[in-house]
């Protein structure tokens, strides 16, 4: 139903992979090999997490002979933004109504 | 996005004493006269039953007609200081099956009280996996991240 946006938190719930989000924000391509060595990870654990950020939409892979490149997708970012902003809202107006009643409450009772 | 934080959070201060303020989430009458984001969102109780286990469905009324439907269910309580329930919006809203959970927390300040509201959201495996793998933690600091990117983009745009 809104599997990607709890694919994107899921993705987004891992230090490294916020860490390699954060190295691609600026919109250039980088290959595994360069986040590799960014992150003094091994290649493996970079492929992992590189899936995990594909899978939930993050990233996108351009495949050039050996060579897998990586580019961000702000999209699924908005998205999560989104839900979180809407959350926010909601409970500050909530709490603001919250302020009235307890006013009218206490004015009723003195 | 100008917020600091992941986790949608609210602190706000009372001077009514924490069991009023415990109250205003125990009682449906109080409940339907604030839990929602504005005067013009009515909130019609369609099920109360406030204690561990108990489950609760809630209908908004949106200004042009709409209707947005959350339920959930109380999942630890300890009155008068906290409040632990889930929070799912149903379908056809645009964020229907997000689990999440919201913590109330309410602590004596002086004679009143101090109020947090903090609503996050839970990943399908619930909270072993959210431990396991510092869910809190990753929440905090995601918005910080989303702050981070939108200004890379800003300053210098993708070709």
């Amino acid at each position: 139903m809104n599997s990607s946006l709890d694919l994107t938190f899921r993705a987004l719930s891992d230090g490294t992979r916020r860490s390699m989000i954060r190295a691609l924000a600026r919109g250039e391509t980088r290959s595994a090999g360069q986040l590799g060595r960014q992150f003094r990870s091994a290649q493996p654990t970079i492929s992992k997490h590189l899936k995990v950020l594909e899978q939930a939409g993050l990233v996108e892979r351009a495949i050039e002979g050996r060579v897998h490149r990586f580019r961000l997708r702000q999209k699924p970012l908005r998205d999560a933004g989104g839900w979180i902003a809407r959350h926010q809202a909601f409970w500050t107006g909530a709490v603001d109504q919250l302020d009235r009643l307890l006013l009218e409450v206490a004015g009723d009772e003195s | 996005m100008s917020r600091d934080e992941a986790v949608a959070e609210v602190r706000r201060r009372f001077s009514a004493a924490p069991e009023k303020v415990f109250s205003a989430f125990s009682e449906a009458h109080l409940v339907s006269r604030w839990l929602s984001p504005s005067p013009g969102f009515a909130l019609t109780v369609l099920h109360f039953d406030f204690r561990v286990g108990g489950a609760y469905r809630f209908a908004y009324h949106v200004p042009g007609g709409e209707t947005m439907i959350v339920n959930g269910s109380y999942r630890s309580m300890e009155p008068p200081s906290k409040i632990v329930f889930s929070w799912n919006i149903e379908p056809p809203d645009e964020h229907a099956g997000l689990q999440s959970e919201v913590t109330v927390t309410i602590t004596p300040d002086g004679t009143g009280a101090e109020l947090c509201i903090r609503h996050e959201k839970l990943t399908q495996a619930g909270a072993v996996e959210r431990h396991a793998q510092g869910w809190r933690g990753a929440l905090d600091q995601l918005a910080a991240l989303l702050n981070a990117v939108l200004a890379a983009r800003t300053q210098k745009p993708a070709p």
